[in-house]
């Protein structure tokens, strides 16, 4: 048996689909050119989940996105893996092409302390535990290297950077609630290998970069993300009863986030109040329309390759861990 | 007497813990599964075929809540008369009020009695306790399952301590009956194991060429010493890959850009194969070169780590159908040796 199923070229500016076999419960569904970031394929991908969650596919149980695919699960009692290949297929084909799709994304606005203690403690705990001469780690922080591995005069340069764009939820994924950001802003993208070996502790809050992708931390785990700073809780697993939070995970795929500088000391008092059940969550419910989005990424486009160039130039003078 | 929020069914004291031995669990099956989307693995018993027969064996629904008990050593207490079945590991002195007792088979307790398992010297590494009426810990998103990461499920969240108090859920417990799984129909227990895989969905002749494909099925893989419920790790092996790098997705060949896994995927995390268990992380950007078929997934829960070893058998959509039935038919009631 074959690890691909089947290969289809879809119609009009639709990304190429390839369907593998992935176990006797399982489709992966990967779609578009494999060694791309393209937040169109994203889109698809966000359109055809929300296409199955309301017209089910019998025998699906559940659909999950990742950056450029969708794991779709099924039932072998009650199906089979053609007719499930078939009836994607078919999804596929209903799907409106990207340029055409628009797709619910709600807004939200998070604080964020850039530098903060914890990101600190982190950084001085993996030198002290795993490796005191990583390269990733300049005056206890990992800010100033990633500064340097993008190109950026200095670390305020990295900030503005981060906080001009918005930043779209690709998928929530390895543990519950941790979005997978990516730049909406195509001139804002950042880059940032990933510890190596991991890191054994990351606080709760915790904003990473790593790869293209920023994620924020839901939990106390370990972790290979360079730190940039700390924003509020993002889940609340135990249902504390004075949370604000309408879900017990704040980020759905295809949310879109902006964040705000805040002071330490600040983000401190907003994450009380989060405890203490006094914090509202600044959540917007809207649509975002990729026509529009295309449109923006075609007008910025020599600025985008010229900083591609910048970036991929400046990644080279600098060591990886 | 309590009852928990999500039925309305009494339960009672059932166990005390005396010694809940490594890291005991309360899990139920299929877990937590409908929540990928939101970053939830499913949770569950690592090896959901012991952990079923043990519930059917004292009448339970097969998925109904019950503990998970690596590598044995366990002690505790019955505070109320029903029925209780140890399944799992072999190996392993069962012992109800120091008087040996049989596996594999249901045993009526009364109030006071005391049920210890000794370490299982194997084959088989996990043991399963089941007793009558289930255990009764709040469900968590529409679970009981313990997920030690998130902190949530099963009793607080968290492993057994000693002097934990379970309540099982209550009923016509005392009138339940009892069965036996006969010895032809046990799953048997080895060193050297033999495990079901499906090819892909990322394997040759994209990512392996065809001779690691081949070198996959015919290694004899060593199960590492640092395998948990998360993730099952093999010995590491240099395959020669079929492209040379991940591109943007990272330096690796067996780098690409995240997606979702599948339960059981076994990923080339850079030279180590790792099967992702029901604890393990829900995505990540790495080749997933073959998974097992679901029917099979009860072997990764027995592996010993550090001591066992494992070879990969494909097989198709047809024969993972056919080990499904299999397993449905061990649970099947009319299978089972009254008592």
């Amino acid at each position: 048996m074959a690890a691909i199923i089947e290969r289809s070229e879809l119609p009009e500016d639709r990304p190429t689909v390839t369907y593998r076999s992935a176990g006797d419960r399982y489709v992966l569904v990967e779609y578009g050119a494999e060694a791309t970031v393209d937040l169109c394929a994203n889109f698809f991908v966000h359109a055809v989940a929300r296409r199955i969650a309301a017209c089910p596919i019998p025998g699906v149980a559940e659909t999950a996105p990742g950056l450029r695919s969708l794991l779709v699960r099924f039932s072998p009692r009650q199906t089979s893996q053609s007719a499930v290949v078939e009836a994607l297929e078919a999804v596929h084909h209903e799907v409106p092409p990207p340029s055409s799709l628009t797709v619910p994304s709600r807004r939200i606005v998070l604080p964020i302390a850039f530098d903060d203690s914890t990101s600190r403690e982190a950084i001085h705990r993996y030198l002290i535990t795993v490796r005191p001469d990583a390269p990733n780690v300049v005056n206890g922080n990992n800010v100033d290297y990633v500064a340097r591995y993008n190109g950026f005069a200095d670390r305020e340069a990295l900030y503005s950077t981060i906080l001009r764009t918005e930043w779209w939820n690709a998928f929530t994924g390895f543990y519950p609630g941790l979005p997978s950001l990516l730049p909406m802003d195509p001139r804002c993208k950042v880059a940032a290998p990933k510890y190596n070996p991991a890191r054994t502790w990351t606080a709760e809050g915790a904003v990473g970069l790593g790869g293209p992708c920023i994620v924020i931390h839901p939990l106390e785990t370990p972790g290979s993300y360079q730190l940039l700073g700390r924003t509020l809780p993002i889940t609340d697993l135990f249902r504390n009863e004075r949370s604000r939070l309408l879900d017990p995970v704040l980020f759905l795929f295809g949310d879109r986030v902006r964040f705000e500088r805040v002071e330490e000391s600040e983000l401190i008092e907003l994450r009380r109040q989060v405890f203490e059940g006094t914090y509202e969550y600044r959540i917007e419910v809207g649509q975002y329309s990729i026509a529009e989005h295309l449109a923006e990424v075609s007008r910025v486009s020599d600025e985008v390759r010229s900083r591609h160039l910048e970036l991929t130039a400046a990644m080279r003078e600098v060591k990886v861990p | 007497m309590t009852s928990t929020g999500h039925t309305d069914r009494k339960t009672v004291p059932a166990l005390e813990i005396v010694d809940p031995g490594l890291q005991t669990t309360v899990q139920d099956y299929p877990g937590r599964l409908g929540l990928q989307s939101l970053g939830f693995f499913p949770a569950g018993p690592a090896d959901h075929l012991a952990f079923r027969v043990a519930n059917v064996l004292v009448g339970n629904r097969p998925g109904a809540a019950a503990l998970e008990i690596p590598r044995g050593r366990f002690h505790a207490v019955a505070l109320c008369s029903g029925l209780v079945a140890v399944c799992g590991a072999s190996g392993v002195d069962v012992t109800l009020n120091d008087r040996p007792v049989p596996t594999w088979q249901a045993v009526p307790v009364s109030e006071g009695d005391s049920l210890r398992c000794s370490v299982a010297r194997g084959p088989g590494f996990r043991l399963y306790l089941a007793v009558s009426g289930g255990i009764a810990v709040p469900e968590v998103f529409g679970s009981m399952s313990t997920f030690l990461v998130g902190g949530i499920g099963g009793l607080d969240g968290r492993a057994l301590a000693p002097a934990d108090v379970l309540n099982a859920y209550a009923g016509r417990t005392a009138r339940r009956r009892g069965y036996r799984l006969p010895v032809d129909l046990r799953p048997r227990y080895t060193s050297d194991w033999e495990i079901e895989i499906l090819r892909g969905p990322h394997a040759d002749p994209e990512f392996l060429t065809e001779a690691d494909y081949k070198e996959l099925l015919s290694n004899e893989w060593r199960v590492d010493v640092s395998s948990d419920r998360a993730a099952t790790r093999f010995h590491p092996h240099r395959f020669r890959w079929a492209r040379d790098s991940g591109d943007i997705a990272g330096g690796h060949p067996s780098s690409v850009l995240d997606g979702c896994y599948p339960l059981g995927g076994i990923l080339a995390y850079g030279d180590t194969l790792t099967v992702l268990g029901p604890d393990g992380h829900v995505s990540g950007g790495s080749a997933v070169v073959a998974t097992v078929a679901h029917a099979s997934l009860w072997k990764i829960g027995q592996l010993r780590p550090g001591r066992d070893t494992v070879r990969l058998r494909e097989i198709d959509l047809d024969q993972a159908a056919g080990l499904d039935e299999h397993a449905q038919f061990i649970l099947r009631p009319e299978q089972l040796e009254p008592l």
